[in-house]
């Protein structure tokens, strides 16, 4: 069975710039371009419409992405069928999270108490879940320390994914600083 | 402004110990591995937390078809 390589995390918690660093790198990207770049996301989305309904719906829609590197967020992560993973989950600063998600649906954040805590369960129900999982080796990146000190995380994640002898060098320019807006004191 | 990173002091019989492991395993110090471990222990602190309920899971789901993750 051959490997796919899936990016996870909570939404706005940097999936989208993982997955422009891996196709600097030089990973085969799994995108449709069906989402243009906008502020939310100025580089861009590279990832599959709908895909965590396509995958409910049809679990083993997942194979079609074999060898390439697919964007599921961590709430899609439960309907992947038995394979041979390889995930890199990010995890972000909350706060700046919510921050990113209030700004991309440009409406007052009525609930954020409530969605905050909904999201951290979500996060550690889902970190534990595919930490138990045989068939998925799993790398737990932060996208505020890659931020900070590029070439030492992404070396981290050159080294996971070895096999492929991605670009590093192009990995790190890809960091941009200038898509940290919402930087918080932690 | 604060440091990026900051010394922690282990027993110099561990470091080798650690050194020995981590020989050929892709990881590139003891450094990266003590983090690791300490990244991994703090996660599995954070998962003993309360549980996803039935409500949580209707919040996120609003929140996520908003944001045009699902419809």
């Amino acid at each position: 069975m051959k490997q796919i390589y899936i990016v996870s995390g909570l939404p706005r918690s940097g999936t989208s710039m993982l997955m422009q660093i891996l196709d600097a790198g030089g990973l085969p990207v799994a995108s449709d371009a069906k989402r243009k770049p906008d502020r939310s996301n100025p580089k861009g989305y590279l990832e599959v419409e709908s895909i965590i309904d396509k995958l409910r719906d049809n679990p083993d829609y997942v194979f079609n992405f074999e060898d390439r590197v697919l964007k599921v967020i961590a709430y899609g992560l439960q309907s992947l069928p038995p394979g041979n993973y390889k995930l890199i989950y990010v995890d972000r600063n909350i706060e700046e999270i919510l921050d990113s998600m209030k700004e991309m649906m440009r409406a007052k954040d009525e609930e954020r108490e409530d969605t905050k805590k909904a999201f951290i369960k979500l996060n550690n129900k889902t970190k534990a879940d595919i930490k138990v999982r045989e068939d998925m080796q799993v790398l737990f990146v932060n996208y505020n320390e890659i931020l900070s000190s590029p070439k030492k995380h992404l070396e981290e994640i050159h080294c996971f994914l070895e096999e492929r002898n991605l670009d590093l060098e192009k990995m790190i320019e890809v960091v941009d600083e200038k898509l940290y807006r919402q930087r918080r004191e932690r | 402004m604060e440091k990026e990173f900051t010394d922690v002091s282990i027993p110099t019989s561990l470091y080798k110990k650690i050194e020995q492991k981590i020989k050929g395993s892709g990881i590139t110090s003891v450094s990266s591995y003590v983090a690791k471990v300490l990244r991994e222990s703090l996660l599995k602190e954070e998962e003993t937390q309360e549980a996803l309920t039935k409500e949580d899971e209707e919040k996120v789901k609003k929140r996520l078809k908003a944001l045009g993750y699902i419809d």
